[in-house]
């Protein structure tokens, strides 16, 4: 019996004592093959997941590594049917290959004709396939490489692409290191992509994913196409690269809702590329318009519907996606995973954090009290009426009033999810509203105006959740959000944890209303926080009023 | 003869081997013989004689089938000449065994024995009587040579077309006294002949030495440390099945046994395969700790509080001392063969289990440090119990022994752990409870609303922490999840909010985390705001002052009230008593329904039930004439019809042997083909109990499910259900 720091629980998860001497080792040694689900403050939360082990088998690991990796470090001994399970899920990935053939195009070969024997009677799979070659090998459609890889993944048995990547055209890019430097695991996270050939990198908001991408660029020096969430967010992309990188502006596209330039570097947007002209998406054509090396999706988490179908049929080109929350309420997850690709790097907020390359946050949760007539009011709506009651009541605005006073020498930002709440509380402050409707070129004159520090206080609705760099903003005010949406909370705080030139400590505010809906969906909304280690406090707005914060 | 010369043998053998006769075979001894002739004749009888040998290995097998093949009495060279030098070695066994035995001309066989290794012992046919030259078989003819070689390995016997008209090598054999005739179409080689043929030997591969086990050899201590996982977590999964089941009680099929959707649900909630959750099930039901109850729940006894109690190794003795005795066989629930077999169920017992189990663990036992390869395993399985008698369920008894022992923990990866043998071999202290890791006594609290368990928990701790949180993830540690439904469970099994704050502080090792304290105090908070009971009657005033009054009322004591708001009182009366209490004292109530409406106006009370009048049993009136008649003409043919009725009585009791039978369509069909001829009928009809009587009809219609007919036996025209006619038949 040894004292490790790893306890292997039945259901394949493994929590890893972090108070331990030999935790961070350990997490070195687990982190190839097992997925960070939790990370909270005395205990994290690993998975054993066949995806990935079979991504470690990619990697080169193999089964033997895995096991004695697990039992060197656990702490009890190691449920013996999870020793067996892991070599037997391990076993099972490479049995199939794909790989170019010069004469056939992509074929799909096997070292185990039974199991080749088993997928081509599946349903899903007998489409995607053409002639068989012999026993062993068998042509797949060149278009449907995407597809059958996710349909092999679900059957358990997952195909090791040796098909390789188009290298598209060559472009020279060259990461610029003055006056700044590439951090350590910023490096860590493009070398995991580049070796991994693609896939998807979780880092915190404010934890510098631009870069990552910019170093993926570097490594792949060929044109690339950027996808990105807003026309604001593009920009940002632009001068990020034209900072950190050899490109000049001429090499850097927009392909917007207002420019339609095709550069060696394109950054479009989800929205253009999801437009639909005649019931067709016309602009999806993009993709293959250009010999792409490399394809980046930013806030992969977003990622809509089309651009997935889409990016089925691309995968003989590299592809990154950069999120921070990869949590989506739609499941969508493992779509992500088996079409762009595994999570190639991944780290715990808290650990950047210590590393000082996001700002310590603190988050409370201030309650306010319903008035008695609000209390009736919300007590009689109808269900679907409720959350807005309670999100929007009047007393919320006297805590924001208070807050902002308190703050007044912080940037602040108000953020909300209804737009009257935001005028009103827009009127109240008397400082600018940022909402859907509001110009681009006003958003980006109001952002400037933030940055330099001539405006102190924004209210913005959800346009501003994503992507929108404002380094010095230190206070977020929440007031309403989009029900019990986890990522959008944790999102709402990357908007202030990009590391302040004094160290302070950013805050953000959650105003929440008592014993009301309101409430069950802030729990939900701080679950992915806290998992990663933030800790709510939680206050009375009356103490607020005080002054007791 | 022969039984006396057996008989005379076992008078004249020592105590000492008498003692070891017995020790080999206590079947001799259960009950006590009342003296050695009884003995004899008891180790003579065949199932005794059939248990000794299926309790001999393969090489001993051969040696006894080669003793049966070759004639009495014989010497130890002759035994060695048709079998191998080693068998010295195994005829002192037999004879220990008294399955051969010692005469003074030689060595013997008891009688019986001959029987109960059947009458082609290592497929030789029986001895020819005729003198036999085997020098001729050489010049035997090519067609005789090719029948010779078929038949020599046995089976003995072949058949031809016809045996006065046999083709010219059979014929040549049958000529030369080679083969004899049975029958017919049978001829057999004499066991003279075939012995000779297999070159004086009996078996063709005498098997002297037991095969050897292959196998991955691995570290006693990564075996041991495997088997203490193994032992943790077979207690802690007969545990958590006992308490799954006392949340949700399955109930037994009713053949017993527990259904397979319960199996399955079991199953998920252990987080094992269906073979493991019916092994663990049977292990708890072995023990006594479940039990299927009277209303056919299947429920957790009070022994499993006992249990709980318990050291680890104690608990692990239990079990594992019962399921090496247990007849039992989990392995056959759920089998495609056998689906109908079920877990706790009836069918379960097999009569080797148990010997198989033994014998699979001595093996274990003599391989130390070896992962036993399950083929080279079964091979040796088989040497040591051939199993004649059941052979097919043999290597599957095995193959769920190494399994099973591997679930319990004898076994760690597959070999045998120290504390398998330290058990096998019934040594006082295995060792689990040192090394087992101690339980602990905190949790950890994080903020993210989860506990976690470092460890196995004090059974104290652990029960009140899943009172007030659930369960995420189990094994060497537990993650606990606190939610609002997990905290109102705590408050409704009667704990405070402070009561749990209280335990979580002195329990966890870290602060309780704001969010969390608050959860507590929001849910303790809302927890019982809404009150709910049963009462049969309420007081309600506008007026406190009034309410105030009634209860101060000395009068009104009687009454058992309590005042559950200032204007309304509860009362565990009727609504009526307490009206005329109220009244009596000078109030002035008014009842009122349960929709609120004053029910006013004169007091008129009504029975709630429907009218039931008694029968009316007056006194006769004097009947009319039409009456009369009408009486007497009832009295005439109810006289006829009674005649009638007494014969018809007679014929039915005379058919009543032959009680007509058609299954339920015919009957249909039957009955529309005679309504339509319009002839009698007679009928099978069930009454309420269920026996058959004989009834002949006339039938007239059928309606809704109904035969009409009329009855003979009573002249009137009734309804037989059709379900309920076991047969028609014309009469």
């Amino acid at each position: 019996m040894t004292d490790g720091p790893l306890i292997v629980q039945s259901d394949k998860t493994l929590l890893l004592d972090i108070d331990h001497p030999l935790s961070t080792e350990c997490r070195r040694a687990i982190a190839p093959f097992a997925e960070l689900e939790r990370s909270p403050e005395h205990i994290h939360t690993y998975r054993l997941t066949s995806l990935g082990l079979w991504n470690a088998r990619a990697a080169g690991h193999d089964a033997e590594q895995v096991i004695d990796t697990l039992l060197k470090y656990s702490r009890y001994a190691v449920p013996h049917s999870i020793l067996v399970d892991i070599a037997e899920t391990m076993s099972r990935y490479g049995r199939l290959r794909l790989e170019a053939d010069p004469v056939h195009g992509l074929i799909l070969i096997t070292t185990d004709t039974a199991v080749l024997e088993e997928v081509i009677r599946a349903k899903k799979i007998a489409p995607l396939l053409g002639l068989r070659l012999d026993a062993e090998t068998i042509v797949v459609h060149p278009s449907q490489r995407g597809a059958i890889k996710q349909a092999l993944l679900r059957l358990g048995w997952p195909a090791e692409d040796f098909a390789g990547y188009v290298d598209g055209q060559h472009h020279e890019i060259e990461l610029v290191q003055n006056g700044w430097n590439i951090r350590p695991y910023q490096t860590l996270a493009a070398e995991g992509f580049w070796h991994g050939g693609s896939g998807v990198v979780v880092l915190p908001c404010g934890a510098g994913k631009t870069i990552v991408g910019a170093a993926a660029m570097a490594h792949a020096k060929a044109t690339t196409l950027i996808l990105v969430t807003n026309t604001i967010a593009a920009r940002q992309w632009r001068e990020e690269l034209l900072l950190r990188t050899t490109l000049h502006e001429d090499e850097i596209g927009e392909y917007s809702g207002s420019k339609k330039e095709i550069r060696a570097v394109t950054i479009a947007t989800y929205q253009v590329m999801t437009k639909k002209k005649n019931g067709v998406y016309s602009h999806l054509d993009l993709f293959d318009t250009h010999d792409w090396g490399l394809i980046i999706y930013d806030e992969v988490h977003l990622l809509p519907a089309p651009i997935f179908r889409f990016t089925a049929d691309i995968q003989s080109r590299r592809r990154l996606g950069l999120t921070a929350t990869l949590v989506r309420e739609d499941g969508l997850e493992g779509e992500v995973f088996s079409l762009i690709g595994p999570k190639r790097y991944d780290v715990p907020w808290k650990e950047i954090e210590a590393q000082g390359y996001i700002a310590p946050a603190e988050c409370i949760e201030v309650r306010v009290t319903l008035t008695e007539a609000e209390r009736m009011t919300y007590a009689t709506a109808e269900p679907e009426n409720r959350y807005r009651l309670c999100a929007t009541t009047a007393t919320k605005r006297k805590v924001v009033e208070t807050l902002t006073k308190i703050h007044s020498q912080d940037q602040v930002l108000v953020i909300g999810q209804y737009i009257d709440q935001l005028d009103e509380l827009a009127e109240v402050l008397g400082v600018p509203l940022i909402k859907g409707d509001t110009p681009i070129k006003e958003r980006e004159r109001l952002f400037k105006l933030f940055r330099s520090g001539e405006v102190k206080c924004l209210v913005v609705s959800k346009v501003a959740n994503f992507s929108i760099d404002l380094p010095e903003a230190t206070i977020a005010i929440q007031v309403s959000g989009a029900f019990g949406s986890r990522q959008e909370e944790a999102q709402r705080l990357g908007r202030i944890l990009r590391p302040k030139s004094d160290g302070r400590t950013a805050r953000f505010y959650s105003v929440v209303s008592r014993d009301t809906i309101d409430q069950d969906f802030a729990q939900n909304r701080q679950r992915f926080l806290a998992e990663q280690g933030y800790s709510y406090r939680i206050i009375d707005a009356d103490d607020v009023s005080q002054g007791k914060l | 003869m022969e039984t006396r010369s057996f008989a005379d043998y076992m008078r004249g053998l020592s105590d000492e081997s008498l003692a070891a006769l017995f020790a080999n075979r206590p079947d001799l001894i259960s009950p006590v013989p009342s003296d050695l002739s009884s003995l004899s004749v008891r180790a003579n009888s065949a199932p005794s004689l059939a248990r000794a040998v299926d309790g001999l290995n393969e090489w001993q097998f051969q040696v006894l089938e080669a003793c049966v093949a070759i004639n009495e009495p014989m010497t130890e060279k002759e035994i060695i000449s048709v079998t191998d030098p080693s068998a010295k070695f195994v005829i002192p066994h037999l004879i220990s065994l008294a399955l051969l035995y010692t005469s003074r001309d030689g060595i013997r066989i008891p009688h019986t024995l001959r029987d109960v290794l059947g009458n082609e012992p290592a497929g030789l046919g029986p001895a020819s009587m005729a003198k036999l030259s085997m020098k001729k078989l050489e010049e035997a003819p090519a067609g005789s040579k090719k029948i010779l070689e078929q038949l020599t390995w046995g089976p003995p016997r072949g058949s031809v077309g016809d045996i006065r008209n046999p083709g010219p090598g059979i014929a040549w054999l049958l000529k030369e006294n080679f083969l004899v005739p049975l029958d017919q179409r049978t001829v057999v080689l004499p066991r003279n002949v075939a012995i000779h043929l297999r070159g004086g030997k009996v078996h063709r591969n005498p098997q002297p030495n037991p095969p050897v086990i292959e196998g991955k050899s691995v570290k006693q201590s990564v075996i041991d440390r495997a088997a203490i996982a193994n032992i943790a977590t077979i207690l802690r999964w007969c545990e958590e099945i006992l308490n799954f089941w006392s949340e949700e009680p399955p109930s037994a099929l009713r053949a017993g046994g527990l259904g397979v959707r319960d199996l399955k649900s079991a199953a998920e909630h252990l987080g094992v395969d269906e073979n493991c959750a019916a092994f663990v099930s049977e292990l708890v039901y072995l023990s006594g700790l479940v039990v299927i109850d009277a209303d056919d729940r299947v429920l957790p006894t009070h022994a499993f509080d006992l249990w709980l109690t318990q050291r680890a190794e104690e608990r692990w003795r239990g079990l594992s001392s019962l399921w090496l005795m247990t007849s039992r066989v989990s392995g056959l629930v759920g089998r495609a063969e056998s689906k109908h077999i079920s877990a706790l169920g009836p069918e379960l017992d097999r009569v080797n289990a148990a010997s198989t189990r033994k014998l699979t663990l001595d093996l274990l036992l003599n391989s130390q440090e070896l992962c036993p390869e399950i083929n080279s395993f079964l091979a040796l399985t088989k040497w040591r119990a051939p199993s004649r008698r059941s052979p097919g369920l043999q290597p599957d008894l095995v193959k769920w022994t190494l399994r099973e022992a591997e679930w319990i923990g004898i076994t760690g990866q597959g070999a045998i752990s120290k504390y398998g043998a330290a058990f096998i071999q019934g040594e006082e202290e295995i060792g689990i409870n040192i090394d087992l890791p101690k339980p602990v006594n905190h949790i950890l609290i994080q903020s993210d609303n989860t506990a976690i368990a470092p460890g196995r928990l004090e059974i104290d701790i652990a029960r009140t922490l899943d009172s007030i949180a659930d369960i995420e993830s189990r094994g060497g540690a537990t993650v606990y999840r606190f939610s609002e439904t997990s905290l109102r469970r705590g408050l409704d099994h009667g704990k405070t909010g402070e009561e749990i704050r209280e335990f979580l502080r002195k329990t966890s090792k870290t602060p309780i985390p704001q969010p969390l304290d608050y959860l507590i105090s929001d849910v303790s908070k809302r927890h019982g705001r809404l009150r709910v009971g049963n009462t049969s009657a309420y007081i309600r005033c506008e007026d406190p002052t009034l309410i105030s009054q009634i209860l101060s009322d000395k009068r009104m004591e009687i009454l058992p009230m309590r005042r559950i708001a200032p204007e309304v009182l509860v009362c565990d009366m009727d609504a009526k008593e307490i009206i005329v209490t109220l009244r009596t004292a000078g109030y002035l109530p008014a009842a009122e329904s349960n929709s609120g409406v004053l029910l006013l106006g004169p007091r008129l009370n009504r029975a709630k039930s429907k009218p039931r009048p008694p029968r009316i049993i007056g006194e006769l009136e004097t009947p009319s004439e039409e009456t009369l008649a009408a009486a007497l003409r009832a009295i005439r043919v109810g006289e006829k019809s009674s005649n009638k009725q007494n014969a018809l009585r007679e014929i039915a009791a005379n058919a009543l042997g032959a009680l007509p039978r058609t299954t339920a369509n015919e009957t249909l069909d039957l009955l529309n083909k005679f309504i339509a001829q319009a002839c009698t009928l007679s009928i099978g009809y069930a009454d309420n109990n269920g026996s058959a009587t004989h009834r002949i009809v006339d039938p007239l219609s059928i309606s809704a499910g109904s035969l009409i007919a009329r009855d003979h036996a009573t002249g009137e025209v009734q309804s037989f259900r059709i379900p309920r006619i076991t047969g028609v038949a014309p009469l």
